[in-house]
């Protein structure tokens, strides 16, 4: 087993020339198969820019990121489109199609692959949303759902595919404690059994009890273990 | 204080440390089964065809107005080239009615209403030929129709000839070929617009009655199916000899046709070749198709009609495709995070734009059924108040379609820049 995700000496800017802004410098980070990262620090520390890069959802423009055995400096926009398939992506609001039930939303992430049969498709949506505690929900619409169910119909979505890797950016900003928690803790427990790995940008101290390790950033840069290690403990 | 150990697990181990099976937990779920290879290959179209179909049928206001507005852009284009053909036919309705086999026609006439003559003598010249069995000069001309009922004046198409000779043929006129040869007396098309007095009802009410054609007073015999045209929009037909009676100025040497009819079993297309070999220059040898097409020619390039309707159309397509253009792009709009995040999982641009472009084509399949409809609805209605020959055909039905079609595929096209908004990095 290969690190799902290993990144060396990774540099990223916005704009160009004299106005080029940097908000990653040099940095290192891997994550080891079925482990659970979560990625802290203040606003503007760089913490989503590194999400979307290992994501393969912007180019990478200095360093190196291997992701599921994937090499994205250099790769063309085919090859992130189909390193993309094989990540779980779970974002801040659950961005579920509003005129799909929550079946048809899951299965949306199994359409990806032309091998499968639309009843396939179903029966899986229907397992992963019953896995999330949604059984008796697969026909409602997200706007008939709570928020929590909708993060939660988002975390079958995004674990339907059978990722190799999840990324989740503030799952919990747009919940209440008691939905936020149960949400990642399904999530972790979820993605435990299959052993794939977490890397999850939050805020939130009330979820850092999840982590297997918090890597804290600042001002565009990974800070020593030791400094980062007092921020979970409460 | 966490139950999970905070070591980095084995890399190479092929259980984690806190798999089910090594922590005891609750049996793992079995792992899905292998996908089934019972995948479509046409899963590339479909898809976004049915997902296109959910998104548009979510809304049903705004599907119900991009639907209008693609009935309406169906209707207009109908109506215009449904007014454009029926101008035409009925421009075409006399030449259209006159049945014979071979006409001649002066070659400097460019519509039948304004006919340049050509010498009585062509007609006997065309009797050298073994195949043709008669030879009938035709003079056209218009006067003046007094309507029996409110006196009014209006130009109508006379048309004399020897109605005996059973050369041309109006629908109607067989029977009333022994009355036509006594003196005055007139078939009148029954098709003419009401200007010209019910003459129809009175027929039927008095008999036969006198009408003034002209400065005389002539006999109403019978009726005969022609149909208005754009020269005039009434017709007379009557004897030659009655032609004259009315046309006094019309030297009968000067004629505006000549209509041939053929011996049974003749080869048209070799007698038309013979006669052009053995008549001067002065006359055009034609069928009666190439008869029609010529008058028809003349309206559509002599005359601002052809493209009238069709700028017509083309407003039609054009509005219709703005508000399809408009539906589309606002449901792009309105979705472009659902669909940043349908990038994100991986789903390509190609897919998206699949989307785009069959929720288009929904729209130009369900805006054109209703409209072919209504417009088949719509052509009866103002058929009979116009007394223009509107009649749905499938050539028509089917190019319409193909316009609608294309129209709804170009707004699909141009709505899918807006997908280029659909960014999955400002996802986060």
């Amino acid at each position: 087993m290969t690190t799902p995700v290993a990144l060396r000496d990774v540099t990223y800017a916005y704009g160009t020339g004299d106005l080029a802004r940097p908000v990653l410098r040099d940095v290192d980070l891997s994550v080891a198969p079925g482990e659970v990262v979560l990625l802290t620090g203040p606003s503007g520390s760089g913490k989503t820019t590194l999400l979307t890069l290992i994501g393969a959802l912007r180019a990478l423009q200095t360093g190196s990121a291997t992701v599921l055995g994937q090499e994205l400096a250099g790769a063309t926009e085919r090859q992130r489109t189909a390193l993309r398939r094989r990540i779980g992506f779970i974002f801040q609001q659950h961005n579920l199609l509003g005129f799909l039930t929550a079946r048809q939303n899951v299965a949306m992430a199994l359409e990806l692959d032309p091998a499968t049969n639309e009843r396939d498709r179903l029966a899986r949506a229907g397992e992963m949303l019953a896995a999330v505690g949604l059984a008796e929900k697969c026909e409602s619409r997200p706007d008939q759902l709570s928020g929590g169910q909708r993060q939660r119909v988002a975390v079958a979505r995004a674990l339907a595919g059978q990722p190799g890797l999840i990324l989740a950016d503030e799952p919990t900003a747009a919940l209440d404690k008691q939905s936020g928690g149960d949400v990642v803790r399904l999530l972790r427990d979820l993605a435990r059994r299959r052993g794939v790995p977490i890397l999850m940008v939050t805020h939130d101290p009330r979820i850092l009890d999840i982590a297997d390790r918090i890597v804290a950033m600042e001002d565009g840069r990974i800070l020593p273990a030791t400094e980062a290690e007092p921020a979970s403990a409460p | 204080m966490n139950a999970i150990p905070r070591t980095a697990p084995a890399a190479e181990a092929r259980l984690l440390p806190w798999a089910p099976e090594l922590t005891g937990d609750a049996a793992a779920p079995a792992p899905p089964p292998p996908p089934s290879r019972g995948g479509s290959p046409l899963a590339g179209l479909w898809l976004p065809l049915r997902l296109a179909w959910r998104q548009l049928r979510a809304e049903r206001a705004r599907l119900a107005s991009a639907i209008a507005g693609v009935l309406f852009a169906c209707v207009l284009v109908f109506m215009q080239l449904g007014f454009r053909s029926a101008l035409f036919d009925s421009a075409t309705a006399l030449l259209a009615a006159m049945r014979a086999d071979i006409f001649l026609m002066h070659p400097l006439t460019t519509v039948s209403f304004k006919p340049e003559m050509l010498p009585r003598i062509r007609a006997s010249q065309a009797m050298a030929l073994p195949e043709v069995q008669a030879a009938v000069p035709v003079y056209l001309a218009q006067a003046t129709w007094r309507n029996p009922e409110s006196g009014t004046r209006r130009a109508v198409q006379l048309v004399g000839f020897d109605t005996e000779s059973g050369v041309m043929d109006f629908p109607g006129l067989a029977p009333l070929v022994e009355t036509l040869k006594r003196p005055d007396t007139i078939a009148f098309d029954r098709r003419s617009r009401p200007e010209f007095g019910d003459v129809t009802r009175l027929l039927a009410e008095r008999g036969p009655f006198e009408v003034q054609v002209g400065n005389r007073q002539m006999e109403i015999a019978g009726l005969v199916e022609i149909g208005p045209s754009f020269g005039a929009d009434g017709n007379i037909v009557m004897s030659e000899v009655n032609f004259r009676r009315v046309v006094k100025e019309r030297l009968p040497s000067q004629v505006d046709l000549v209509a041939i009819k053929l011996r049974p079993g003749a080869d048209r297309e070799a007698a038309m070749a013979r006669l052009r070999a053995l008549l001067p220059a002065d006359v055009m040898v034609m069928s009666q198709p190439e008869l029609v097409a010529h008058e028809r020619n003349y309206w559509e390039t002599a005359t601002p009609i052809g493209f009238i309707f069709a700028f017509g159309s083309l407003m039609g397509l054009v509005v219709g495709m703005v508000i399809v253009y408009q539906i589309l792009f606002s449901d792009i709009a309105s979705h472009l995070r659902e669909y940043a995040t349908l990038k994100a999982i991986g789903y390509s641009n190609g897919f998206l734009r699949r989307a785009v472009l069959s929720a288009a084509l929904i729209l130009a399949v369900f805006g054109f059924l209703p409209g072919l409809a209504l417009s088949t609805l719509l052509y009866d209605v103002v058929g009979k108040g116009t007394f223009l020959p509107l009649e749905m055909d499938l050539s028509r039905a089917l190019s319409v379609f193909a316009m609608i079609f294309t129209m709804c595929g170009v707004a699909g096209l141009l709505a899918m820049r807006k997908l280029r908004d659909a960014n999955p990095a400002d996802m986060f």
